[in-house]
């Protein structure tokens, strides 16, 4: 592992606010972008790389949930229900990180992107259906008013099982990969439990928080996570984040999720190819 | 539009309980980093940039344990129940952290 020194504080610094902004403006958190950047251009293991990016995952999830109480579009209950699975993959996904060789898990990361590129990519064009807002949400569902339509969009959960497996799953890969498992939730309960995007998001994003917390507890009691190297990670993904969500409006929907497909079909090429080596 | 509901009081308590742990860990970290790097490494840099880490990672398992006493406080039992159980995960991830 490299030692810290103030050159590479920088270069940390600044990978974390480009990933930071990256992964805010396109919404999925800048884990999956970081961990590459420390692993393959900085030369970090990727179990360290790991868990550096799960406590920016913590910060960014703390940061941008706390600045979004009252805009109704996080689903506490439908988040406190799924985190009891997601944060069982974490647990499980923590105790199995040194089971795995470090080319195995650069093999499950170019997988895991490329399953999440091709998700993004499959709707591209899909627009969220907003749905009648006298309806009943239900136990788990929700409502928010939504700016763009000047309507109330009133969801009910479906397929609830699915949504668990797929918090599962992805709390599994967000302890062993340090990503924050949003790329695999966000689509899964868009497309499969009829929530809608923004409200997706938004529970992804508090959810995740809780996620990387069960696999950064164990890095860390096992030496895997040097604060003096997460510090500037920390710091430049908030940055990072913060510049991200004020560029986010500017650029079309369509875009952003075309930029996503690319980024991470890069990421997982040059995953794959470096466990090829 | 008449359809805006009051927040829910739990979410803001969770958003202010966030907002804190990141504030006050993000000082740690930023003062422990420029301590570290600017002036030399020593004991107050390394306890500075630990306790950064451990108030980060507490951050969401205060969330939790603040979700569960509200909703035991609430008695809506189903949620009391679900958030212990997270809680009761986060706890075995320590011990597995210590073993």
């Amino acid at each position: 592992m490299p030692s810290v020194s103030l050159a590479l504080a920088t270069i940390i610094f600044v990978s974390g606010a480009a990933a930071g902004s990256l992964g805010a403006l396109l919404g999925i958190g800048g884990g999956v972008f970081l961990v590459p950047l420390l692993h393959l251009a900085l030369g970090f293991p990727l179990r360290t790389a790991a868990a550096i990016s799960l406590t920016t995952v913590i910060a960014t999830s703390s940061s941008v949930s706390a600045g979004r109480t009252g805009d109704q579009l996080i689903n506490l209950k439908l988040g406190m229900v799924l985190e009891v699975a997601t944060v069982a993959g974490s647990l499980l996904g923590g105790l199995t990180a040194n089971l795995f060789s470090e080319t195995t898990l650069q093999r499950l990361f170019g997988v895991v992107t490329t399953v999440a590129a091709l998700a993004v990519l499959a709707r591209v064009n899909r627009r969220n259906v907003v749905r009648d807002a006298a309806g009943d949400p239900g136990l788990l569902g929700g409502r928010f008013d939504e700016a763009e339509s000047g309507g109330t969009v009133v969801y009910r959960v479906k397929r609830l099982p699915v949504g668990l497996l797929a918090s599962f799953v992805a709390g599994n890969v967000s302890s062993l990969l340090g990503i924050g498992g949003g790329v695999l939730k966000v689509p899964a309960l868009n497309a499969w439990c009829g929530i809608p995007m923004r409200a997706a998001a938004a529970t992804s994003a508090f959810m995740i928080g809780v996620t990387a917390t069960g696999g950064a507890i164990i890095y860390f009691g096992r030496g895997d996570l040097p604060p003096l190297a997460a510090a500037p990670a920390v710091l430049g993904v908030q940055l990072g984040s913060w510049m991200g969500l004020r560029l986010a409006h500017r650029l079309p929907a369509k875009w952003l999720k075309i930029l996503l497909v690319v980024v991470l079909l890069g990421v997982a090429v040059l995953m794959l190819v470096r466990s090829a080596r | 539009m008449n359809t805006r509901r009051a927040p829910d009081t739990l979410e803001v308590l969770l958003g202010r309980v966030l907002g804190a742990g990141v504030m006050f860990s993000t000082i740690a970290l930023a003062a422990g980093l420029v301590g570290a790097l600017a002036v030399k490494t020593g004991r107050l840099t390394n306890a500075l940039l630990t306790t950064g880490v451990l108030m980060l990672i507490a951050t969401p398992v205060a969330r939790v344990v603040v979700s569960s006493i509200t909703y035991v406080r609430r008695r809506d039992w189903t949620f009391a129940v679900l958030t212990l159980i997270v809680l009761a995960e986060l706890v075995a991830s320590i011990v597995a952290a210590m073993r």
